[in-house]
């Protein structure tokens, strides 16, 4: 019994003290997904040809494997 | 009578009119280039009206980015390559699992539950054999 209450305890502390990284590493990523998001809407030509031109790239370099 | 720009004397003349219709039709093809320019553009003005690019890219950027990648890898001869083959099997891979996973996860549930009322059923019986002793 006292074994599973250490263990509890134990948890709930690296819970309490990873917990803020993980808040601010969501904070973080959720404003890299928003500004990729906003840059994609404002120059659409921009990233769809940029796209195009990456998957072009990667295509020619699969096909010259294969 | 004349003489002047418009007859010039000789041989004059000659080159005169060549670079008059040189001149003529450099105009002209330039007109045309410049038809062919507006009309292109108008072309390609329309087509992205009608795949609605923009509302694409607003309604689901990453998709459309991804769909951008997708033409470029076969337009680049991607398509049939060992690549294509790993990243589809990968792609069902992952798919049957999400599709699979709720599907267990409801049977398990389920087996639980009945397992649950089998079990309270039992000591239901139990209980009343007991009372009835």
């Amino acid at each position: 019994m006292e074994m599973t209450e250490k263990i509890e305890e134990t948890a709930r502390e690296i819970g309490a003290r990873v917990r803020p990284q993980i808040d601010e590493a969501k904070r973080r990523l959720t404003g890299y997904n928003d500004s990729a998001i906003g840059y994609i809407k404002e120059n659409p030509g921009k990233c769809l040809v940029g796209a195009v031109a990456i998957g072009f790239l990667i295509g020619k370099l699969a096909s010259r494997r294969g | 009578m004349e003489t002047g720009s418009e007859n010039p004397p000789n041989g004059r003349a000659a080159a005169g009119d060549g670079a008059k219709k040189v001149g003529k039709r450099v105009e002209r093809v330039g007109h045309t280039a410049e038809q062919v320019w507006d009309r292109t553009r108008d072309s390609v003005s329309d087509f992205g009206e009608a795949l609605d690019i923009k509302g694409r890219v607003d309604r689901n950027p990453y998709g459309t980015v991804a769909a951008a990648i997708g033409i470029g890898y076969v337009l680049g001869g991607g398509l049939f390559t060992p690549l294509t083959g790993r990243l589809v099997r990968l792609g069902l891979g992952i798919g049957m699992r999400l599709a699979v996973l709720p599907l267990l996860k409801r049977e398990v549930a389920e087996l639980i539950e009945s397992i649950d009322e089998d079990d309270d059923g039992k000591s239901k019986s139990k209980a009343n054999a007991n009372k009835g002793r």
